[in-house]
């Protein structure tokens, strides 16, 4: 799309604001699945919604790979961004050097709230476990195709009722290794999304959550 | 133990489980390129959606978990065509992206928007322009500026943003006509111990075509600016 030439110099920075450019394919698709299955393994439910609210820690996360850690070539100092939202320090007190590596889960709950982009957890979280309202987490499943990640994870109800699910999110881990051993930790929420109709995992049954990150090329 | 797939099952299928192209995508990032003429006036402004990170970008987004997991390395590949096995994990002899400290540094850092004169039809595989347009002052070249980082991201209700740009001067004698685009990050991969990285490299983690050729004429510049948003 061109807009109309000979634009005013003030109307440039309106420009790079973003806006919606119609008729061209969007960059990025996001879609959260859950299946459910009875004590038999029956499926009984299929749920697909599309995600729809990632915080501005996902958009801090992804500028690592975009414009690296440092600020530039001879400026030893971490990047604005890593530093104002993720409170990550701008240079690490360290005798040897330092790294920086991340890792996600994906969390669900039983309440529900209003997505802001800093919300750092779930209004509910339900916990791993076999207590009553727990849920039993298995691991993280991670893969990825041309241009999409995809997150999968299995939980059981082992109680005697139904757990309701209500929301989902990714969560993610940063670590900064240093001085060869010691690691510091920060964390995030990357994703919040409750779920239009909530899913129900039976008493003894099991549940597939799985979150489908597309970069629609 | 899951028994029977999904076909076998009459099962309640929600309307939004089908993707009918019309859901408001949680991520954006767009392209607005300004082309000024010799005297710094602004002869055109072209705008696009950026459609195409790389492999290189996807492989560096992955979560640990990945690599744990699978026991997979994800090879990354430089605009040179070298390689290196990326497979981070919290280990200090186990190399993940350098960050800044007092002890030994070796910058990670974006080296530079890059613009190219060709075009590639498959980007996720692009690891390196087609065409690309030369530091300098000859025939066909560009002269690159430094690129700009944010220092924060820009919240604007319930959506943020953050714009890297980028000028570039044509002191070529002719004009010079772009058609594609990619952002390049100088990566560098060492242990939390390391005196020097395991593996240095220009990385292409973005890459567009662009819907139509911009021409800057002698004398005159563009900025392109790429800006990556949440929840537009």
């Amino acid at each position: 799309m061109v807009t109309p030439d000979l634009v005013s110099e003030e109307d440039i920075a309106k420009l790079i604001i973003p806006d919606d450019l119609p008729d061209e394919h969007p960059t990025f698709k996001a879609y959260i699945e859950a299946k459910v299955y009875d004590k038999e393994g029956h499926l009984m439910q299929y749920h697909r919604q599309p995600m729809r609210s990632l915080t501005q820690y996902f958009l801090a996360l992804m500028s690592i790979p975009l414009i690296g850690t440092y600020q530039g070539a001879s400026i030893d100092q971490a990047v604005g961004i890593l530093t104002s939202v993720l409170g990550l320090p701008s240079s690490i007190s360290s005798s040897q050097s330092a790294n920086i590596s991340w890792d996600w889960a994906i969390r669900l709950g039983s309440g529900t709230q209003a997505f802001s982009l800093s919300l750092t957890g779930l209004a509910a979280p339900i916990l791993n476990g076999t207590g009553a309202g727990e849920l039993s987490y298995g691991s993280l499943s991670v893969s990825y195709t041309n241009s999409a990640i995809i997150l999968s994870l299995q939980v059981s109800n082992t109680t005697s009722n139904t757990i309701s699910v209500t929301e989902i999110g990714i969560t993610c881990t940063v670590y900064t290794q240093y001085n060869q051993t010691t690691v510091s930790t920060y964390s995030f929420l990357l994703s919040y999304d409750t779920f239009s109709t909530a899913v129900s995992v039976p008493a003894l049954g099991m549940a597939v959550f799985q979150i489908t990150l597309s970069f629609t090329g | 133990m899951v028994g029977k797939g999904i076909e076998d099952i009459d099962i309640n299928m929600p309307k939004d489980a089908y993707d009918i192209g019309k859901d408001t995508p949680t991520f954006r990032a767009y392209l607005t390129i300004v082309v000024r003429d010799s005297e710094g006036k602004v002869v055109k402004v072209h705008r696009q959606k950026s459609h195409s990170p790389t492999a290189n970008f996807i492989g560096l987004m992955l979560p640990l978990t990945y690599f744990n997991v699978t026991g997979s390395s994800f090879t990354i590949k430089s605009t040179g065509g070298s390689t290196y096995n990326y497979k981070p994990a919290i280990s200090p002899t186990i190399q993940c992206i350098s960050y800044p400290n007092s002890g030994y540094n070796y910058p990670s850092y974006i080296a530079m928007i890059q613009v190219g004169s060709g075009q590639q039809s498959n980007p996720y595989s692009t690891y390196s322009l087609a065409a690309p347009i030369a530091n300098g002052s000859g025939t066909g070249q560009l002269v690159y500026g430094q690129p700009s980082i944010p220092s924060n991201i820009t919240v604007s209700g319930s959506s943020a943003y953050f714009t890297v740009s980028q000028t570039f001067n044509n002191n070529s004698g002719g004009t010079v006509t772009i058609t594609e685009v990619g952002i390049v990050t100088y990566l560098q991969f060492g242990g939390a111990y390391s005196t020097s990285p395991g593996f240095s490299g220009n990385i292409l983690v973005w890459y567009d075509v662009l819907s139509s050729a911009i021409s800057i004429s002698n004398g005159g510049s563009v900025t392109i600016y790429y800006t990556f948003t949440v929840n537009p």
